[in-house]
């Protein structure tokens, strides 16, 4: 396989905090191969968050890699110096945030907007401004050299998920990093939007690095999977085997929950039982043993190993059904 | 058996400028309409939802029936008795047995007060103070699978779906019957999710409780409601039991909200029925039937005249000029 994009190793980041050091990732190796789409997926507090936040290097002033590295088409992230930095940031790497409310600034037109973050080009207003509504075409605005007069509350929740998508797609970036971006949308629209990333994905040929905790949205648009639990990556796999071929306990009780694939209507819906443990005292062994239906007694003492399931899937399991 | 809440009719209206500017402006009619005379009733003990699309105009209904919104006109009969008109003293006693569970759990708890005094408010504004207070309030919190020491945190210690629960046990306070939900299950991961609709299926059937859910998620209501209505900029475009709307649709938006769920299978061929655009404004609505300006099978009639009601077989309606034909089986 050709270089990745963006390669995660052994990447772990703390928080430190008034009642403790939470570590909130411990050794996350993940890549993002060129022109793929990586999904992650896991709940609330499992480190989605804590993981972009790491790789754009836009982390809270409390937390520390404590290990590991990130590196970006070949260069270590966080030994850049402010100015690599920005050349890369926004250049080569961009991102959709979730809510798109809140994404654009409701004081300047689309217009200005999109022309400003062209500020690196050297080429003429009037071809940024065309750029700027081309790309608006692209993603489904109608109208797009009017509607660049436009302030951002002009628009609707899904047009403003779309602007934001053609903005960060505007300077052709190498890895483009989306943070749950349909989660505010309505069902009708979060459709509409995979359906536009995976057009535009094979149109840019760009790396997507997608984040959710919906299980089918990641099914829908991504070729490969990472699932995350409390900080760690416990299974990772191609979309197919995620899916399909789940190994991880946590991956299969996720996937089971999901109301949509119980065909029997019923009152009572499957859940996993438990909550997620403090992540400032680490139970021993296993992250998810005093949840998991399989656990041993090993896995109350030692960590699990990375088990290989079949070419590039693998889980970190005791107890995997082989 | 009687139906506990039996809403009939019922329009409600918005103001969008004041008098005088309506009279400046020469605008005689400056209103717009939120709810266009939506008819369902819930059995005791059943549970109702209620699915559409952002802006459809949900949560208005659910307003409306606590008696938080002025109603155009319609009939609300709760127990029999119509709601619509009463004065504020008058409803009070109904409010007892029409609880609401908020939308944002995190956000309709004061952050300022602890647990134990946010499940006294009730008792405290109807003036049906418990003789032991604390005893009544770890029961609740143990109803919802909380422990009574929870009582002496504050909001912001709370994990979402604790948080849930708490609005489940303050809406359970003062034994209601009916439960309206808002949006019960919005933002939650889906293992939690699970957890807060069987506990609402559990009290459910402890109590005989009826709900009225609000949602967007269809896989939810399948699953949980025995009747369901799909709405759209104010009106049911299609409602019956849940089993019938779901495999007997006849309306083209509910196929298109159906096929909208994005599917766990990466294998899974889609028969997507496209719907393209989003929900109009309710300042802009469309003529003739609402849903034409993103309807697959749109005709000129629909774009004049809006369908009148149909009915298939036993409670079970839907408002289309060209519906969808029956399936087989």
């Amino acid at each position: 396989m050709a270089e990745p994009v963006l390669d995660i190793r052994n990447l772990s980041v703390n928080y430190f905090t008034p009642r403790g050091t939470v570590q909130a990732l411990r050794r996350i190796n993940l890549q993002v191969p060129s022109a793929k789409v990586v999904g992650l997926v896991g709940e609330s507090g499992c480190g989605k968050s804590t993981l972009i936040s790491a790789v754009i290097r836009l982390m809270a002033e409390n937390a520390r890699v404590a290990a590991g590295e990130i590196r970006f088409l070949g260069k270590d992230m966080h030994h850049l110096s402010p100015r690599d930095l920005q050349g890369i940031r926004g250049r080569h790497m961009s991102m959709v945030f979730q809510d798109p409310m809140t994404a654009l600034n409701p004081v300047f037109t689309i217009g200005r907007q999109m022309k400003d973050i062209q500020y690196r080009d050297a080429v003429s207003g009037k071809e940024k401004l065309k750029r700027a509504a081309d790309m608006l075409s692209l993603v489904g605005i109608p109208d797009a050299v009017s509607r660049l007069d436009n302030y951002p509350h002009h628009f609707s929740g899904g047009m403003r998920q779309r602007i934001t998508i053609a903005m960060a797609l505007l300077v052709q970036p190498k890895l483009l990093i989306a943070d749950e971006p349909t989660t505010a949308l309505d069902a009708t629209l979060e459709v509409q939007i995979i359906r536009l990333l995976k057009d535009l994905q094979a149109d840019f040929q760009c790396a997507i690095l997608f984040i959710s905790h919906h299980l089918n949205v990641i099914a829908e648009l991504c070729d490969f999977v990472g699932v995350m639990y409390a900080g760690e990556l416990v299974e990772k796999g191609s979309v197919r085997d995620i899916f399909h071929r789940p190994g991880h306990p946590y991956t299969k009780a996720l996937l089971e929950c999901d109301p949509s694939v119980i065909a029997e209507p019923t009152r009572f819906l499957p859940t996993i039982p438990g909550e997620i443990p403090s992540l400032i005292d680490l139970p021993e062994g296993c992250i998810f043993h005093d949840r998991c239906p399989r656990a041993a007694q090993v896995c109350q003492k030692t960590p699990p190993p990375e088990v290989s399931l079949a070419a590039h899937h693998t889980a970190a399991c005791h107890c995997l059904e082989v | 058996m009687d139906p506990l809440l039996e809403v009939a009719h019922l329009r409600v209206r918005f103001k969008t400028k004041s008098a005088v500017k309506a009279l400046i402006e020469k605008d005689d009619d400056p209103y717009i309409d939120g709810v266009m005379g939506v008819s369902f009733a819930i059995e005791p003990g059943q549970t109702y939802g209620l699915v559409g699309e952002s802006g459809s105009g949900k949560t208005t209904v659910a307003r409306a029936v606590m008696g938080l919104l002025p109603v155009h006109s319609g009939a609300i009969r709760f127990n029999g008795k119509n709601l619509v008109g009463l004065s504020r003293d008058r409803i009070k006693p109904f409010r007892r047995d029409i609880a609401l569970m908020f939308q944002d759990p995190a956000g309709s708890l004061s952050p300022r007060l602890k647990i134990r005094s946010i499940l006294a408010e009730p008792f405290r504004i109807h003036d049906m103070m418990p003789e032991n207070l604390s005893v009544e309030i770890a029961r609740l919190l143990k109803m919802v699978n909380l422990s009574p020491s929870m009582g002496d945190l504050y909001p912001h210690q709370l994990s979402g779906g604790q948080a849930r629960r708490v609005g489940v046990a303050r809406a359970l306070a003062l034994s209601p019957k009916l439960i309206i939900a808002d949006e019960p299950t919005a933002g939650l991961d889906v293992s939690v999710q699970g957890e807060i609709l069987n506990l609402m299926a559990r009290l459910q059937h402890d109590m005989g409780l009826s709900f009225l859910i609000i949602t967007h998620n269809l896989a939810v209501v399948r699953h949980v409601s025995d009747h369901v209505a799909i709405m759209y900029l104010g009106r049911f475009l299609e409602q019956g039991p849940t089993q019938r709307v779901f495999h007997q649709m006849r309306h083209p938006y509910t196929q298109a909200l159906l096929s909208a769920h994005a599917s766990p299978d990466p294998d899974a061929v889609h028969h997507r029925i496209s719907i393209s655009g989003e929900i109009p404004g309710l300042v802009s609505r469309p003529r003739g039937c609402e849903f034409h300006t993103r309807c697959p099978r749109v005709q000129e009639k629909c774009r004049r005249q809006f369908p009148d009601k149909a009915e298939t077989g036993k409670d079970h309606q839907y408002y289309c000029h060209y519906p969808l034909s029956v399936p087989e089986n």
